[in-house]
This record gives C-alpha cells, sequence and structure tokens, in this order.
C-alpha cells in the first residue's frame, strides 16, 4: 500500500480536491510570529459585560504545559467588539506555569446552547489541535453542554469563584481529561 | 457547512511515541462527534485590513535594511472545502526558520546564525478563487532532540481560519524529496501515506521567476462540504 502512494496521487487528480489536508503539530516557535500577526492578547474593547476564565493546562502526569497557544472564540460577541483585530477572537500563549487567562464578553443575546467559549488548542507534541468549549457553571442549561455524557460534563464547567472570575482547568490526557469535540 | 467524519489514518496519531512529546499530551478518550451550529455556520472574520500588502514577501521584512539570505521561493495554491469550493478571503499565517535552520525565537537555541534581515513570519488572504500566495527563503533543516541524528524535513508552518470555525487547520508544508522524510516522526504521525504525501509541495516549472525565485505549489483542503440542498 505505502509503495502505491506516489501512483495514487497521480492517477486520482479528480478526487485530490475532496481530500482533507491533515494537520501538524504548531511546535514550540508560534508565539512570536502569532503574537505578531493577530495579537488578541491586549486588553479587550467591548461593549458588552464581560467575564474572566482563568485555569491551568496540564499534560497527563498533571504537569503545566507552558508552550501552549489557546484561542477563544465568542461568535455572538462580534458585534460588542467591532473594534477587535478579530471580533470575538482571542489567542493566548500559555506562562510558564500553564497559566492562562481569559476576558470574555456575555452579551444578554447570546443563544441559550452558546458556551462562554469555543476554544481549540494547539500545543507542540500536540500533532492535531483539538477542539474544546469552556461553560460557566452557573449559566443556564446549555442544550450543547447536554450532549456530553453526564460523568464529563464537568471538564467543561468553569466554576466561580468568590472574587466573581471562574476557574477552569485543561486536562489533555488521562484523569479527568477534558472533553474534545467533533463537529457535525 | 457539513462535517462528515475523518476517515480513519488521515489524522495523524495523538500519541505517537517516536514523537517523544505526544506521549503525555495527546488525549487517550475518543473524540465527542456533536451538533453545535455555530462552528459550523458562523464565519470568523477576518477584517481585510489585517493585512498589508508587503507582509506576502518575507524576504524583504518592514523595518529590516536588506534582504534575507537563502534560496528565495514563491509558494502559492488554492485553498478549498471538500467540495472543491473555494475558501475566501480567508487569513493564512505562515511561519518557518531562517535557511540557516533558526527560528527568531526567544527559545531556539540551536547555534545557528540569526539572518538580521529575516523574521520568518507573513501572513495574507485568500482571494475570491481560494488562491494564496508570499514569497520567502527556503527554510533548512535543524535538529530538535528527539532522538539521535533528529533533524526535521525542511518546512513552513501554515495556519488556516477557513470560512467557518470548524474548519480551522494547523499544518506544515515540505518540499519535494527530502532525504529526511523517513526518519521524521512528526510527519510520519500519519498514518496514511497518501494523507502525508499531501503535506509535500510540488515544484512549479511555471511559478519560477527568470534569475529570481524558485516556484512551488501547495493546495490546501479544509473539512466541510457545501450544505446547500440539491436542486437549489
Amino acid at each position: 500500500m505505502t509503495t502505491n502512494s506516489s501512483n495514487e496521487s497521480s492517477n486520482e487528480s479528480s478526487n485530490e480536491s475532496s481530500k482533507i489536508t491533515t494537520s501538524q503539530t504548531i511546535g514550540p516557535f508560534s508565539h512570536e510570529a502569532w503574537q505578531w500577526s493577530v495579537d488578541a492578547t491586549a486588553d479587550v474593547e467591548t461593549t458588552a459585560p464581560t467575564v474572566t476564565v482563568r485555569g491551568v493546562i496540564y499534560d497527563g502526569d498533571g504537569t503545566p504545559i507552558n508552550d501552549a497557544q489557546l484561542e477563544a472564540w465568542t461568535p455572538h460577541a462580534a458585534q460588542a467588539e467591532a473594534q477587535q483585530a478579530i471580533p470575538g477572537f482571542r489567542r493566548i500563549p500559555s506562562g510558564e506555569a500553564g497559566e492562562f487567562q481569559f476576558r470574555l464578553s456575555r452579551p444578554a443575546d447570546a443563544p441559550a446552547d452558546a458556551p462562554a467559549a469555543f476554544v481549540t488548542i494547539f500545543a507542540r507534541g500536540l500533532v492535531k489541535h483539538q477542539f474544546t468549549a469552556v461553560f460557566l457553571d452557573d449559566a443556564p442549561p446549555s442544550p450543547l453542554l447536554a450532549q456530553v455524557p453526564e460523568e464529563r460534563r464537568g471538564t467543561l464547567l468553569a466554576r466561580r469563584q468568590p472574587d466573581g472570575s471562574y476557574r477552569w482547568d485543561i486536562r489533555m490526557q488521562g484523569d479527568g481529561e477534558t472533553v474534545f469535540f467533533d463537529y457535525t | 457547512m457539513k462535517f462528515d467524519s475523518v476517515p480513519s489514518g488521515v489524522y495523524p496519531e495523538l500519541v505517537y511515541p517516536e514523537y517523544k512529546s505526544t506521549v503525555k499530551r495527546g488525549p487517550l478518550q475518543p473524540l465527542l462527534r456533536l451538533d453545535a451550529a455555530l462552528p459550523v455556520s458562523d464565519n470568523i472574520a477576518t477584517p481585510s485590513g489585517l493585512v498589508l500588502p508587503g507582509e506576502i514577501d518575507l524576504t524583504r521584512p518592514d523595518g529590516c535594511a536588506g534582504e534575507a539570505i537563502g534560496e528565495r521561493i514563491v509558494v502559492t495554491g488554492r485553498v478549498t472545502d471538500e467540495d472543491g469550493k473555494p475558501v475566501r478571503n480567508s487569513l493564512i499565517e505562515v511561519w518557518q526558520c531562517n535557511a540557516a535552520g533558526r527560528y527568531r525565537h526567544k527559545k531556539d537555541q540551536h547555534n545557528a546564525p540569526l539572518d538580521p534581515n529575516f523574521n520568518g513570519w507573513g501572513k495574507m488572504l485568500t482571494d475570491g478563487e481560494g488562491r494564496y500566495r508570499f514569497v520567502t527563503v527556503r527554510p533548512g533543516p535543524y535538529p530538535w532532540g528527539n532522538h539521535h541524528k533528529a533533524f526535521r524535513p525542511a518546512h513552513i508552518h501554515f495556519s488556516l481560519f477557513g470560512n467557518v470555525y470548524a474548519q480551522r487547520l494547523v499544518t506544515q508544508m515540505y518540499f519535494p524529496n527530502d532525504p529526511l522524510f523517513d526518519y521524521d516522526p512528526i510527519f510520519n504521525s500519519v498514518p496514511d501515506a497518501a494523507a502525508r504525501q499531501r503535506l509535500v509541495s510540488r515544484f512549479s516549472i511555471e511559478e519560477t521567476m527568470h534569475e529570481h525565485l524558485l516556484g512551488y505549489e501547495f493546495d490546501i483542503v479544509l473539512r466541510g462540504r457545501d450544505a446547500t440542498p440539491m436542486g437549489l
């Protein structure tokens, strides 16, 4: 099968467009390039109320991942964030202790199934980026969260802290592994 | 837009022990297939002002006095969905090491020279046909410590937003006939040989410019199918 691959690719040009391009790791050297390109780490300009979600990203040993890139997307916030580089979009690297923090717009008219943000995770050693989402633990029930097996829903819940912020940790592997999505 | 399951073998193995960093970072649970309208329907708006014309030429970076050192190349191709429909007005970002194999990054400790005239960063929007084009220098291979004699094949990192969130892709473009392919666990983490081959660009004499630069073509297919009902 391996030896046929070059023939396959040259003989099936009419079908090539239906074959998706696979992913590869972002590697450890994206930070300067992405910061130059879309600096979404700066303070957020928004006309909507906001919440802060902060946490730590861990590997399967519980070691913080200090070279991850996280993106958070809140599509219904685009109008409130018209001044942002990409409205409704955040992009931040994890810190030296694996820590991250998003300030997210919470427009009152968000759809019932909307999470606080859709989140994408990239890192060295992660050959395919992972899609997940974060929900506030005191928000109304979400039909999207209801699709997640009950015993794993807690991995997507950001828990309200005494100071009013929310705490959400990401575990890439093992006990309490965060639920990662594929969309239909 | 509709998202079919990706056939087995097309995506890399999330835990692929030959690439050591995957062992504790790759998720072990299967992905949860779910219905969520927004990620497959709502556009991530990428304002045209994000991209300036000079940002497609990495060999003459803004603020640098001279021209980058190395073999000048142009890379071009089309971005489409699974039905061959163009992905239009979508932000593409590229980053790479210089011709000597060193990234402009504070954590890159490789003992190779930095080029004062090369940052290694570019960005562009796809046009109405989903086409993109940028000029750069061919990146060098570099050692990375994963295993004995570990050198990455020459590659350029690509970030693609697609037209909807669920099309998001980060990948790497490789160069034809690289002798390092057989020894690179990142390239080989993709089980399907044809899928690996789709990461390799094609030399193009048509895109090659006389006495100036060499041409490479790299087409990219993002997930998702046209969801327009038949007959409309």
